[in-house]
Formats: structure tokens, sequence, C-alpha cells
């Protein structure tokens, strides 16, 4: 049990990196649009994800250094401004979409109106990040987010005709019903998704948390090749839940109760109700996650005292930058904006950002100062090194997609 | 002077070489438990003037204190804060240099940590629970 | 004086030739002994002719992984070199002045160097 428990961060980070409410919305999205022709950009994005997460963490592990310190020290002051700028905004962005996405979530659950339920969730992040210990965040977040397994038990229940759907997955094809501008524009989207920079944040400042050395590199190892081909798994489900039921009925998704949609009808009320259970703690943990790399990115960048395993009169700045970050994100809801249509918009700047992070990773990965001898093997060089083309190419491609396609619509 | 000649070789040094942007600048400074206190945004040499000539056989410049807080800003943008406003590391208060810069002082001694401790004392031990020990 | 308005700023040698910018300052810690560690005295300048920033360092250390990175930083900073403070005439508020008999040397580092 206690091995399994210890699979937690990495399980934690997933989750709130492939299904918090933006990638729930855009996978239902693309699984309503496109089928399963998008498949193999999950794939993709999480063979890179777990490529990068793991860098970071065995820097962690190795150096007891988490990734944002290693970005200002290999950038220098300027560049890492610039990073910092960027990523901090997009997790500013985030964490108002995941506080939206909570209230959503309590909405679908209880019928009462969204509104109401923004101020419970941001009192409810608070007191987790102010008070609760991060094993146990991990834990319980992780666990309960892994009911949204019903998705796949949906899909089986619904008996799809599998030929079709594999035909879908592995001969992938523009759907006549859209362009192909469309269909790279969401490509990115997924991508940007899968390998958004604060899980990298997280995992990395997760790890120091923990208290990884050198010993437990099999640990971070683990976590990561257990935790996001988990949801990585996760965001095919839903997807492939909305293509069979969405897909040809036609019915476009703009809301959490058509993501459900396809749940309800295989599984009925219980599964509805685990579904429910499921998203509510995917978008709590992904709350909690990305206010947390806000506080954790502002700390490293500046040198501040951080970590929820310090008392918080230890590490001031960090938890006080944490409450400005949910005042600001509830000040945001409280102007009505739609949290999903948000996410969407992180989710390709996460694109445009992800270069800056994953390059200093990289060396530093190889730098025998800080990993002693645990630099990157030969063949993780190659691979990084074929990712660093693919990150570079998402990033340059995000901003002209998201103009040609007006933001895939 | 040598310009497309090779390069002579580096001449042979008695203590430890630090170049200032590999090794000093952007990196993490901890305190003697550990505990972050800020990062080295630039760095003060002392018996050098600008814009006077050297005079042959003057003695090398050294190091005296890391600097930090808003000479960031300038370091970044230009200009420069008054001497009086800029916020010291003593370079006698480092005891070693690597992937960080540990002193061999408490955080709590040092100008570096007074925005820490300010908004310690004044916000965060003000909210219920701010010194509940986590673990 | 603060180093970061020296870094950065252009070298010229004696006659008024520009020969790039000041990508570095080195130090070495054989000064006045301290209660923990030494004095770091100034050692002389790195100048790179070609790029401002010295960026990540791969010209100066050891470091060859990964390979097309390391390449490409190498390039960026073909012809850096080492300047002594004894070669350096003036460091003034825009530019550094060398001494008409200057010495380029390697700005690889010694075998004793940087930390940890």
């Amino acid at each position: 049990m206690k091995k399994l428990l210890g699979l937690a961060l990495g399980v934690l980070t997933a989750i709130g990196g492939f299904v918090d409410i933006g990638d729930l919305v855009t996978n239902a999205v693309v699984g309503s649009r496109f089928g399963l022709s998008l498949v193999w950009v999950v794939l993709v994005g999480v063979v890179g994800i777990c490529l990068f997460a793991n860098m970071s963490g065995r820097v962690a592990a190795a150096s007891g250094r988490a990734t944002f310190e290693v970005i200002r020290e290999r950038l220098g002051a300027r560049a890492g401004l610039a990073n910092l700028g960027a990523s901090f905004f997009i997790n500013l962005m985030t964490v108002t979409a995941e506080l939206g996405g909570i209230a959503l979530a309590l909405q679908l659950a209880s019928s009462v109106q969204y509104l109401l339920w923004i101020p419970v969730a941001v009192v409810a992040v608070w007191i987790v990040i102010w008070r609760v210990r991060f094993a146990i965040m991990e834990n319980v977040a992780g666990l309960l987010g892994l009911c949204l397994v019903v998705f796949a038990v949906a899909l089986f229940l619904l008996k799809p005709d599998w030929a079709n759907l594999a035909g879908q997955a592995l001969a992938p094809a523009v759907p006549g019903s859209e362009t192909g501008a469309g269909y790279w524009y969401y490509a990115v989207a997924l991508f940007g998704a899968a390998m958004t920079p604060y899980e990298v944040f997280f995992f990395s400042s997760g790890a120091v948390e923990e208290g990884w050395s050198v010993k437990d590199l099999g640990q971070a190892r683990s976590n990561v090749l257990v935790g996001f081909p988990l949801g990585g798994l996760l965001s095919v489900s839903i997807a492939a839940c909305a293509a069979v039921v969405l897909l040809p009925a036609g019915v476009a998704v703009t809301s959490l109760s058509q993501v459900v949609l396809p749940v309800a009808e295989g599984g009925g009320k219980l599964a509805l109700a685990f579904v429910i259970v499921g998203i509510l703690a995917a978008t709590f943990g992904a709350a909690l996650e990305t206010t947390l790399s806000s506080g954790y990115t502002l700390a490293q960048f500046f040198g501040w005292s951080w970590g929820k395993f310090r008392r918080p009169v230890q590490a001031a700045r960090f938890h006080l930058s944490m409450i400005l970050c949910l005042v600001v994100g509830v000040g945001v809801l409280a102007t009505g904006v739609d949290p999903v249509l948000v996410t969407e918009y992180s989710v390709v700047f996460s694109a445009i950002a992800l270069p800056l992070t994953y390059l200093p990773v990289l060396i530093v990965a190889n730098d025998p100062q800080y990993m002693g001898h645990h630099v990157n093997k030969r063949p993780v060089n190659v691979l990084a090194m074929i990712y660093l083309v693919i990150i570079l190419a998402a990033s340059v491609a995000a901003i002209p997609l998201m103009i040609i396609t007006g933001a895939g619509s | 002077m040598n310009p497309d000649g090779p390069l002579s070789p580096h001449p042979p040094v008695a203590g430890r070489v630090l170049d200032a942007q590999l090794h000093l600048l952007d990196r993490q400074v901890l305190d003697a438990d550990g505990v972050p206190v800020t990062t080295a945004d630039d760095i003060e040499i002392d018996g050098l003037e600008a814009g006077v000539p050297i005079p042959p056989g003057a003695p090398a410049p050294s190091l005296t204190a890391l600097l930090t807080g808003p000479v960031l800003g300038t370091r970044i943008f230009g200009g420069r804060p008054p001497s009086s406003r800029l916020i010291r590391i003593l370079w006698k208060d480092v005891a070693d240099v690597g992937i960080v810069i540990s002193l061999g002082v408490r955080g709590g001694s040092l100008d570096a940590d007074w925005v820490e401790r300010w908004v310690r004392d004044k916000i965060i031990a003000r909210i219920p629970g701010g010194r509940h020990d986590p673990r | 004086m603060i180093l970061g308005d020296v870094l950065g700023t252009p070298v010229h040698d004696g006659d008024g030739n520009r020969l790039g910018r000041v990508a570095d300052a080195r130090f070495v810690i054989d000064g006045a002994p301290g209660q923990l560690m030494a004095g770091a005295r100034l050692f002389g300048l790195v100048v790179s002719p070609h790029s401002a920033a010295s960026f990540l360092g791969y010209e100066r250390t050891g470091l060859t992984q990964p390979w097309p990175l390391a390449r490409i930083l190498r390039w960026r900073h073909r012809g850096s070199f080492l300047v002594q403070w004894h070669d350096i005439a003036m460091i003034g508020p825009d530019s550094v002045a060398l001494r008409a008999d200057f010495t380029r040397y390697d700005p690889a580092l010694p075998k004793r160097a940087g930390g940890g």
C-alpha cells in the first residue's frame, strides 16, 4: 500500500495536467468533432511529459533544486524574468479556471448556482494549501481523481464499434466537417495541455517537498511512468466517449453536462455519481497544483523561502503570494468570465512558453555539478533533442493557428 | 598581442576560480540552516573606480558583497540604485559556493531577509495557524 | 563598483579597436583569509567577440552533452578569451579599455574552478 501511495505525486501531477477543467472540456470537444483522429497527439504528449518531468524530478532529487531555481540560474535574470512573467500569467489564468471548474462541478452535483460556489471553492483550496500536509493532499486528491476512470468503464458499457474507433486512431484523417487548420490547432492545444509547464514546476517542487534524494530516483521514475500514461489514458477515454456518443449525434460540447453525458448514458446514475466525484477531485487537485505552482515559481525565481514542509511563518512571502493569486482568481471569476474559455487560451500559451522552460532543465540534467554521475544517458539525450524540435515547432505554430482558426471555432 | 594566433594557456592560480556569471550570479543563497534567503542578483567590487585609468601594478579589486533586491531591476533594465539602498550580503559571510551559495550565518541576522521578516510579522503571523508545524 | 554595470559592455584594445563584449568576470579565492572563505580577487575578464551574454558557459566548462546544443553554443562563443587584471587599462562607465600589449588567454576554467 505504501508503495502505491508513493506514486501519489505522479498521479496528482498528471491529473492536474491531463484532466483539469480545461482538458476535460477540450478532450470532449476533440472527441465530438474529430473522433479519435488526434489520439496520436496525446501519445506524443505523454512521452514528452514523461521525459520532461523525469528529467526535472531527477534534477530535484539529485541536487535538491526545483525547476524554477534551475531556470533562473541557467537563463539569467533577463530571460528568466521573461519566462517567469509568461509562466506566472499562465498559472494565474489556470488557477482562475480551476476555481471556476470546482464551482461548475459543484453546480453539476447540486444544481445550486455556480457563482455561489466560488467562495466555497476558493476558501477550501486556501485551507488545504495553508494547513493540510503535502502528503495527505496528494494522496486524497490523487486517489479521488482516479474516479475519472469511470469514463473508460462507461466506454466499455457503451459497446462501441471498436474497429471503427481503432481505425480513427491508427489512420488519422481530418473529418470532412473540419478544416486542416482546425485539426492542427487542436493538435497543438492537446500537446500544450499534455506538456504544460506547471506540471513540471509542481512535480519537481513536490519532489523537494517529499525530500526525495538520490536514492529515490527509482521512485521518481515510477511516479512518472505510472502517473502520466494514466493521465493520457483518462484523456483518451474522455475523447472516446465523446466520439461514440456525441460525434454521431452532432452535439457541440460547450459545458460540463455534455462532457458527462456519455457516462450517464453508459453507466447510469451510479457512474454519474463517480464521474462527478472524479471531476470535483480533479479540478480541486488542479487548483491546488496550479496555485502551489504560482507560489513555487515566484519563490524560486526570487530566492524566497518556500515549501509546504515549512511553517507558514517560515515561508511568509510564498504563502502571501498564493493568497494574492487566489484573490485575483476570484476577482476575475466574479466578472462572469467563462472559466473554460480561459483554459482554452492558457493551453495554447503554455505551448508558447514551453521551450524556455524545457531547455534549462535539459541542460542541467546533463551537468555533472548538479547531477553527479546521474546525468542523462545518451538515448535520453537523443529523445530529448527530438522533443526540443517538436516543442519549438509547436511553440512557433501556436499563435498563427490560433489566429487562423479563431481559437478553434 | 596575438589577434589570430593561438591563445596562451591559462596562468596558474593559487586558489579556487569563480566566474561571476557562471558560478555566482542568479544562484540561490541559503543561510547556515539551509533556509533560502534570496538570489544573488549582482556583485559589488571594492578598489575600482569607473572611468579612472588604472595605474600599472595596482592591486586587483576584491569582491566585497553579493547584492540583492532592487538591484535586480536595474541589472535587467539599466540604471543603478543609490548605494545606501543596496541590500548586501557580505562576502565574509559566505561559507561555500557550489550549486548554491551557502552562508555561514543565520538568515535572521541579515539585511537581505528584512522583507521576509516584515511579511511574516505583519501578515502571515496574524492569520490563525500561521505558526502551525506541518509535520 | 557594481559588476552588473561592467558585464556586457564593449571591450577595446589600445588602439580603440573593438574586440567584443565582457562576457564574464573571473575571481580567484586567494586573498586575505577570512573566517569562512578567503577573499576573492578579480583575476580578469572573459571577452567574447560575438555574443554579449555568456548564457550557459559551454565555452569554458568541459560540458559536451547534449552535443547539438554544445556545438551551437561553442560556435556562438568562438574566439572568446581571457584578459588578466594587469592588462586592463580602464574599466569605464560604458566600456573597458585594455593595455596595448595585452595577452589573450584560454578562457577554459582551470581544474580548481567553480563550486561544488
